[in-house]
């Protein structure tokens, strides 16, 4: 409870370093802050012409389905993918300063969740232009995905940016995971085709939930089935405990390490 | 570690604290290793800080000082909380901000004001705090022309004076400052040190860590010394700093000698044992003579004495005597001396030529005068000899004098060179001459 309390002392170390990543990051490209929108932007257009063209799939208005997937699995994949090494790459100021350290990951999270707010236009400019539209009976639950979406990704890059500190492979470890984790997740195809076993296994897969209730939302226009929206909160507050206990464990001896 | 302070009146107290690390014999941090590590488990503890107590009254400014490696900086990385103590108990009271690490967090595409409120949001300050010293802090840094460019076009000592002011602008009850003052140029550094003693007036209570013994002075009235990790003496700032001193001169010496007997050994084993060449063994003899001390060379060696020249000839003896042919340094005005100097050449093709130099205590060069000028020649094909110089009559008056000796070759290459080789006192004079020397004269009336 200190700790919370002490971490929510620093919020405004949390908003300058999120302000410094964010800013940092574009302040000198031509293009700044619209490559947060450009990027997610190609990314559809490449894995639209993969499986809506060349390898057709049986989805209606696939690039609908696949981007409102794809951007927040670009979240939670660059938020704990990156985040991992958010401790050894700020090892000046964790060997140098006292500050509650899991400022940092947060802060790491939190600008990729920005990113992802941003690259939220695109998700919104392809439903409503292509034709699937808003429904405000289940719009209003997106934001509870989000959050839900956020805590996870929080819970994860604690654990995985203590363990680097003292392993460092642990970051490229992250990397591969993530590039066999997307194929877990129902983001490229669709879970109706499954058989019960294979939908059982990838269930285990606390994304799957989360992006099937994106999927709800944005593109069936429904709220979530309880199920999905139970399994996503108990595992995004179960990964956050367990992140956050790990976190606390090593981060004593973070400066000896480094 | 965090409890809090016994003494009300205390700010800081420090009990039986011990830390080690952990040195691996070969650290890993790649996974491999690691594994390999697990089951092998191969580190040694190094014992940093043997057990150490303290306490830092509130307003006081300690200073933390000792040799390099002797846990100073470990303990104030300790109070800053950023290490764990592995046995005892850290207690502070109040807010603690360190000036250990300027410019943190700095990002060098954002603007100086920028920097400021992500700077200082690292210290924990909050925004609104930033927003009402904001001003004084730029004021601070001096920096007003350039706050809003990016940190990446400042100069080396705009980005410290900045990282500088913010740091030093922070509301504390505890600040803990490592080996910092060193910013920016003199007139900045006179600021930063002058601000330092205004928050210590303030009653902020100041640890310090610092080589620089004349800035602890001035800071601290309390001075703590730890040495291999206990404290050896804490105590009044001037007389810890004065006894700090005089052991670290000790310590030099003694190092000095016990390298110079290591030398001798090792080169005297090698003379002695059977397994170098005579042609080494010469070398080896050669060098030995050329590395003589200005002691070895002269008995009457006095304290400020410096050797220097390429070495193809040396002195190897070098001795004042009086009238009496007894070494001497101290004379009268009048008096005989005589000056012996042994020489060794290892290249017998240079033409030798001997100075001797006479300047007084306050550098008046007063006299001097080379061989090659009196005799019209030098020394050529001699390996070794002896040149005496003799004054009939010391026409100095009362002062101390310092004797330079050279061998130099015919175009004036300095060979070996001894500056203020001897210190000659000239005691008595004529009484009734005045300044440098005698002079012949007569007074009359007419």
């Amino acid at each position: 409870m200190d700790r919370i309390k002490e971490i929510i002392q620093y919020k405004d170390m949390i908003y300058s370093m999120v302000k410094r990543e964010l800013r940092g990051r574009y302040q000198k490209s031509a293009l700044g802050m619209l490559w947060a929108l450009l990027y997610p932007l190609f990314q559809i257009a490449i894995y639209t012409f993969v499986f809506g063209v060349i390898f057709p799939s049986s989805i209606e208005n696939y690039y609908i389905y696949l981007t409102a997937g794809i951007v927040p699995w670009t979240f939670f994949s660059e938020a704990v993918g990156q985040g991992a090494a958010c401790i050894t790459s700020n090892s000046n100021l964790a060997t140098k300063i006292y500050f509650p350290r899991e400022v940092l990951p947060i802060s790491a999270v939190l600008a990729k969740f920005i990113n992802m707010l941003l690259a939220f236009i695109i998700v919104f400019l392809f439903i409503i232009i292509g034709g699937v539209g808003v429904s405000p009976a289940a719009i209003w639950f997106l934001p509870i995905i989000m959050i839900a979406e956020f805590l996870l990704c929080t819970g994860f890059t604690l654990f995985f940016s203590a363990i680097t500190v003292y392993v460092r492979d642990m970051e490229y470890i992250v990397g591969i995971l993530m590039m066999a984790w997307i194929w877990g997740t129902p983001i490229m195809y669709s879970m109706d085709g499954l058989s019960p076993v294979i939908k059982t296994i990838l269930l285990c897969n606390p994304m799957t939930s989360i992006i099937q209730s994106y999927h709800a939302v944005l593109y069936y226009k429904t709220l979530p089935d309880s199920m999905y929206t139970i399994i996503t909160w108990v595992s995004a507050i179960l990964v956050l405990v367990i992140g956050e206990l790990v976190f606390a464990h090593l981060e004593g001896d973070f400066a000896e390490e480094m | 570690m965090n409890v809090n302070v016994n003494n009300p009146e205390n700010a800081i107290e420090v009990r039986d604290v011990h830390k080690y690390f952990k040195v691996y014999e070969d650290k890993g941090t790649m996974l491999r290793e690691r594994i390999v590590n697990i089951t092998r488990n191969k580190y040694e503890k190094k014992e940093v800080l043997k057990g150490i107590s303290f306490d830092v009254k509130k307003g006081e400014a300690v200073a933390l000082i000792g040799r390099n490696g002797c846990g100073k900086s470990t303990t104030l990385k300790m109070l800053t909380r950023i290490l764990r103590p592995n046995g005892g108990t850290i207690a502070e009271q109040g807010r603690v901000s360190s000036l250990i690490e300027l410019g943190a967090g700095f990002h060098p595409d954002l603007t100086g004001r920028e920097n400021i409120y992500i700077n200082a949001s690292i210290f924990g300050i909050k925004r609104k705090e930033v927003d009402r010293r904001l001003d004084d802090i730029i004021a601070f840094s001096e920096l007003e022309a350039y706050i809003d460019s990016p940190v990446r076009t400042y100069s080396s000592g705009m980005y410290m004076r900045l990282a500088f002011a913010v740091a030093i602008n922070v509301d504390a009850d505890i600040l803990l400052v490592d080996e910092i003052l060193a910013v920016g140029d003199q007139a900045f550094q006179t600021k930063c040190f002058n601000k330092l003693k205004s928050l210590k007036a303030n009653g902020m209570t100041i640890v310090l860590v610092s080589h620089s013994l004349g800035q602890v002075k001035q800071i601290c009235d309390r001075v703590i010394w730890i040495e291999d990790g206990h404290i050896r003496d804490d105590g009044e700032a001037r007389k810890i700093c004065d006894d700090y001193l005089d052991d670290m001169e000790k310590k030099r010496l003694e190092r000095i000698e016990v390298e110079a007997k290591r030398r001798a050994d090792k080169e005297k084993a090698a003379l002695e044992s059977g397994d170098i060449s005579e042609e080494e063994k010469k070398a080896l003899r050669e060098k030995q003579l050329k590395r003589l001390s200005c002691e070895e060379i002269c008995a009457q060696c006095g304290p400020d004495a410096r050797r220097s020249g390429s070495g193809e000839a040396i002195f190897t003896d070098v001795v004042m005597l009086n009238a009496d042919g007894k070494p001497s340094t101290h004379f009268s005005t009048g008096d005989k001396v005589v000056i012996k100097i042994k020489f060794k050449a290892f290249d017998t093709s240079k033409n030798l030529n001997f100075t001797m130099g006479i300047t007084r205590s306050d550098w008046v060069y007063c006299y001097g005068s080379e061989m090659r000028e009196c005799t019209g020649s030098t020394i050529s094909g001699k390996e070794s000899g002896e040149v005496v110089m003799t004054i009939d009559s010391l026409a100095l008056l009362k002062g101390a004098y310092f004797l330079d000796f050279w061998i130099q070759d015919e175009f004036e290459t300095e060979i070996d060179c001894i500056h203020n080789l001897i210190v000659m006192y000239v005691d008595e004079d004529t009484g009734k001459d005045h300044g440098m020397m005698p002079m012949e004269h007569e007074w009359e009336v007419r």
